[in-house]
């Protein structure tokens, strides 16, 4: 592969020891005892278990490999890597021979050379000769190696029996497989199983006819289990499996390190560029995140960047009945400022807000807030997570001080007993996931507490495997009934409760009573008892157990309680503060994190700061210039709810599609219709754009220099790739639009932004732009306490000095299955989409999920005689809407399932708004609903299908905006 | 003022009072949520709620009446 340069990135003093660009062969030894060999001439001390091969790549000898990667176990099929040590016979395989104290090896001389050129004979006598043509050409490992072994000549000629006209299939829409010039080096194979988990390809027959096969002889990828990953193209050393944009395109010239903008694990990539435009993205090895995996949206995914319906020019209008007019930047920014300061003089100042973006970088929300707390002077700023992880801030603060995950992702590869709360990692963490999957291989056992029996459960080569099953809106009973186990047997641990924690005797006392017991409660789980005490018992008993959950556990009338009690068993059980344990919220967008660090919530200045605490607010006036309201704001369903009642009247939306992401849509469209100014910045026309008045052209991940931050705390770099599509980033039209209202704002660049944060926050006061290119990334909170940032937190103590406990009764969800509405439906997301879809239908992952479909299990389909494909009519009291059936034994009989992904389904037309009761947390989770066949669309679907045309009407796009679409 | 916004009020309201009166006093958990409203509530929100407790308030648990008498 090639080896490329990043002076942003490598270089700089602090640095691993080891270059992440190079491919030492296999992976290195954990071990830390030492061992002292001697390879062609050179002494070296390198850890007990490496292997000969990477000991040599150490010292810089390279020696020549096919079938060996460093991400994955020797195999020792090629030979290649063949050398000679002193005491033994013949030549083994450096790759699969580990060093011994006092070897003596050699890796160079005549016999070896001979041996190295033999076997590339052969295997150039079945290769087709098309190097010039290949896509492969200037990155294939088979072209390097034949260059280094020196090959000359083939003796046994290429008319012998060959597999050059094997059959090319390209059914994956990102990716080919063109066997003929495979080399059977298996590494395909090993990457599916080693470091994707998947399964997907084998080996298929023996000696010469032995081929990569995925599955059965006639299927092809897409058929497969194959999930799109791209592990094995990354892995594959020959151009047999290879990306079709670069045949398409040809190899990128140069590349930059940046993050991936889709989901929370926030995995950082190469792009890699031909100029300005990306040819492909490579997940980086250096990536502490991911360390060089990746999945199907953030590998391949991208072309929506410069997808033909960005919309690149400012637009305005004065009435949603209006056609819109595009204008200069000025123009627009003109109109939105007199807007807003004319409502607000119309009608208070309490009438305008903004919601800013948990997809877009922190510097830019960071300033959507400033913007609106400075200039609008109001505190009504919220952010989508307030749909998804409120609930996470409330209970985890609450408990144990801090409102973030405790650990590093790579922590699990310590954890024995790991339990998994609402969250379908598989599908929405693909690349954590797969980390998961390796240690439940390595034999960690697995408890899911989830109504639907998700992917994880079905990974390949695990020993132990607990599914409770609990009805949708009973976590709080299960959580409860877990903890009653644990303490009631006597499993608790009684030194960390007693050192680390406050309140545990009234916990104990009210956990302790009959009714939290699993016996009591399985009349509220639907969750068989004993089930219960073996999984809680397992949990209790770990030497290291480790809670992960996910928006099953927030998105519910009781989220907040939830959380809570999440903590509670981790707080009883020790199991915080060292690495293998903890509570980790699975966030949901890339920078849901970020956007709550960065003071998104209508009550918190950004760091978590009360905006009533006088002297944290000080700092703030005192920095900004201003005097800051001291009440908290108005939270998105209070800005809709005062929208109705006409009160609230102007909304400035970054970065969000809250009409097709908030529950109850058509509550949000009458909300959203009774604005006299909308003022939404996308990189599309979404929904939400439908009902706007300004619209200001958004930028994507590409085009701005920012930072992320994952689940894990870690800051990461986005860095800028090519230039705006519409002039500017984000972060500039903010700090644009504030100037247009009369409140200054003058960064030059986003690094200026996050000093300003490091000043104002403290868990960030020592973060800046310069750590980061040192560090790669940071763990917050990185200050004077912790420097280098806090991997895994809560070590020695909380912020809140001891952990506590909360007393967590279960309340049956209001939302309850009843005669008129007998079915719970609860909704999530699956891999090849993500979130309201507006960037991943603009891709060819449209080829894996074209519609959202509705769920159903057998038994219930048969009652109401739907077969799969039927139409059918789902109800609440909320409202109705049209979907396919897919039947499906995921789910428990009484429980359907749907995505949101595209915005005709109307899945939030039937959510309702019952909410989180601490934060308004949407209960997008527990929905009771009626199905049944129906033949025709519902009457919103109608409703919507004309009023979403009509708006394209009003929509006339200049020519000029044509722009070509790469990635496909 | 919207007959909806008063329900969603009055419903969240009462929701806050029931996840925190676990043993509690009425006035216990009226502290609570009185608390609660502080620190998460714009002032408009609680403004409406006084203003409908002024009215009577039919909706409201004596919790809730409790918590809102007490906001300043
Ligand atoms: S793309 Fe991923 S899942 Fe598919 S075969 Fe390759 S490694 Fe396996
Ligand atoms: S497809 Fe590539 S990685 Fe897989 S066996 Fe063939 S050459 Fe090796
Ligand atoms: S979507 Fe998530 S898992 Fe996939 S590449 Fe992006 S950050 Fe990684
Ligand atoms: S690299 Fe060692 S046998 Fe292939």
């Amino acid at each position: 592969m090639v080896n490329y340069y990043n002076p942003a990135t490598e270089g700089t003093s602090n640095q691993p020891k080891f270059d992440v660009n190079k491919d030492y062969g296999t992976p290195a030894s954990k071990s830390t005892e030492t061992v002292c060999i001697e390879i062609d001439g050179v002494t070296l001390t390198v850890a007990e278990g490496t292997s000969v091969l990477r000991a040599a790549s150490m010292a810089d000898i390279n020696i020549p490999k096919l079938c060996a990667s460093d991400n994955l176990k020797a195999f020792g099929s090629c030979r290649l890597c063949a050398v000679q040590i002193t005491g033994m016979r013949g030549y083994p395989a450096s790759c699969t021979t580990p060093v011994k104290e006092g070897m003596v090896v050699t890796t160079q001389n005549n016999d070896i050379a001979k041996l190295r050129r033999n076997i590339m004979e052969l295997y150039i006598s079945d290769h087709p000769l098309d190097c010039l043509t290949c896509s492969s050409n200037g990155d294939c490992e088979l072209q390097d190696v034949a260059g280094a072994v020196g090959l000359r000549e083939v003796r046994y000629g290429f008319d012998g029996d060959n597999h050059l006209d094997a059959k090319i299939d390209d059914s994956n829409p990102y990716f080919t497989f063109e066997p003929s010039k495979c080399i059977t080096c298996s590494r395909c194979v090993r990457a599916c199983e080693e470091v994707q988990g998947t399964f997907a390809l084998t080996i298929e027959g023996r000696g010469f006819a032995s081929k990569v096969s995925a599955g059965t002889s006639d299927e092809n990828f897409m058929s497969s289990d194959c999930v799109s990953c791209g592990a094995c193209v990354q892995a594959c050393p020959t151009a047999t499996l290879m990306e079709k944009s670069v045949i398409e395109k040809g190899q990128p010239e140069h590349s930059i390190i940046t993050t991936c903008a889709y989901c929370g694990v926030g995995c950082s990539f190469k792009a890699e560029m031909k100029g300005e435009e990306v040819i492909r993205m490579v997940p980086y090895k250096g990536g502490k995140a991911n360390q060089g995996h990746s999945c199907v949206k953030g590998r391949f995914a991208f072309g929506y960047a410069t997808h033909k319906d960005r919309v690149t020019e400012p637009m305005v209008r004065d009435s949603i009945d209006e056609e819109w007019r595009v204008v200069s930047w000025d123009e627009a920014l003109a109109f939105s400022a007199n807007k807003i300061k004319n409502i607000q003089a119309k009608y208070g100042r309490e009438s305008v807000g903004g919601i800013t973006s948990s997809r877009c970088t922190n510097e830019e929300t960071y300033l959507v807030q400033k913007l609106i707390r400075a200039a609008f002077g109001n505190n009504n700023t919220d952010t989508c997570a307030r749909v998804c992880h409120s609930p996470t801030g409330y209970g985890l603060k609450a408990t144990i001080g801090e409102s973030a995950g405790t650990q590093t992702f790579e922590s699990v590869m310590k954890s024995d007993v790991i339990m998994v709360i609402g969250a379908n990692p598989t599908d929405a963490h693909p690349v954590f996931a797969s980390l998961l999957r390796k240690r439940l291989r390595e034999g960690a056992e697995l408890i899911v507490v989830d109504p639907r029996t998700i992917d994880l459960l079905n990974t390949a080569h695990i020993n132990a495997n607990h599914h409770l099953p609990l009805k949708p809106g009973t976590n709080v009973a299960m959580i409860n009934a877990i903890a009653h186990v644990v303490i009631s047997e006597g499993l608790e641990d009684k030194n960390f409760i007693e050192k680390r924690t406050d309140e545990y005797n009234a916990w104990r006392e009210f956990i302790l009573d009959e009714v939290n017991s699993p016996e009591a409660m399985e009349s509220i789980t639907t969750v068989n008892a004993e089930q219960i005490r073996i999984a809680a018992r397992a949990f209790a008993k770990a030497k290291n157990g480790a809670i992960y959950y996910g928006l099953g556990v927030t998105e519910h009338s009781q989220g907040s309680t939830m959380v809570m009690g999440i903590a509670n068993l981790a707080l009883a059980t020790g199991n915080i503060g060292r690495e293998g344990v903890g509570i980790n919220p699975l966030r949901g967008q890339n920078n849901v994190q970020g956007s709550c660090d960065m003071g998104s919530f209508p009550q918190e200045l950004p760091g978590y700061q009360h905006v009533s605490d006088d002297l944290l607010r000080g700092k703030f006036e005192k920095n900004w210039g201003v005097t800051l309201d001291n009440e908290p704001g108005l939270r998105i369903p209070n800005m809709f709810d005062a929208a109705i009642e006409g009160t609230f009247k102007a909304m400035y939306v970054q970065g969000e599609d809250i009409l097709q992401s908030d529950p109850n849509t058509q509550h949000v469209q009458a909300a959203l219709s009774s604005l006299e100014c909308l003022i939404v910045q996308d990189i599309f026309l979404n929904e939400t754009a439908l009902y706007a008045h300004v619209f200001l052209p958004g930028s994507s991940f590409l085009e701005k220099d920012g930072t992320f931050t994952n689940a894990e705390r870690r800051i990461n770099r986005v860095r800028k790739v090519m230039k705006p599509l519409a002039k500017y980033a984000d972060w500039e039209v903010t700090q644009k639009l504030s100037n247009a209202l009369g409140y200054p704002m003058n960064y030059e660049h986003p690094s200026e932004i996050m000093d300003e944060i490091a000043s104002l926050v403290p868990s960030f006061s020592q973060v800046s732009y310069k750590k980061l290119e040192e560090q790669g990334s940071i763990q917050w909170p990185c200050n004077e306490e912790f420097p280098d940032g806090s991997p895994i937190m809560h070590v020695e103590s909380f912020p809140i000095g001891n952990g506590r406990f909360a007393i967590t009764p279960y309340l049956a969800s209001e939302d309850r299955a009843n005669k008129r509405f007998p079915l719970l439906l609860t909704t999530g997301r699956i891999l090849s989409q993500y979130n309201v879809g507006a960037q991943t239908r603009r891709t060819a992952n449209q080829t894996w999920h074209k519609e959202d479909v509705l769920e159903i299990h057998p038994n219930d389909a048969d009652e109401r005689g739907i077969n799969d494909g039927d139409w059918l009519g789902i109800t609440s009291r909320a409202g109705d809407t049209v979907l396919k059936a897919k039947v499906s034994e995921r789910m428990q009989s009484g429980v359907v399932f749907t995505t949101f992904h595209h915005p005709i389904s109307g899945a939030n037309v039937i959510t309702t708004d019952s909410s989180d009761w601490a934060t308004n947390c949407p209960e997008y989770k527990v929905t009771a609903v009626q199905v049944e066949k129906v033949t025709s669309p519902s009457d919103w679907q109608t409703r919507y299908k004309k009023f979403s045309a009509q708006q394209k009407e009003h929509f006339k796009r200049s020519p000029k905006k044509e722009k070509t679409t790469i990635g496909r | 003022m919207s007959g909806t916004q008063i329900k969603n009020l009055v419903s969240m309201l009462n929701q806050i009072a029931n996840n925190n009166n676990y043993k509690k006093t009425d006035e216990e958990t009226a502290k609570i949520v009185a608390n609660h409203l502080q620190k998460f509530w714009a002032p408009s929100m609680r403004n409406k709620m006084t203003k409908y407790l002024a009215d009577d308030g039919p909706e409201l648990t004596n919790v809730s009446k409790l918590a809102l008498a007490q906001l300043k």
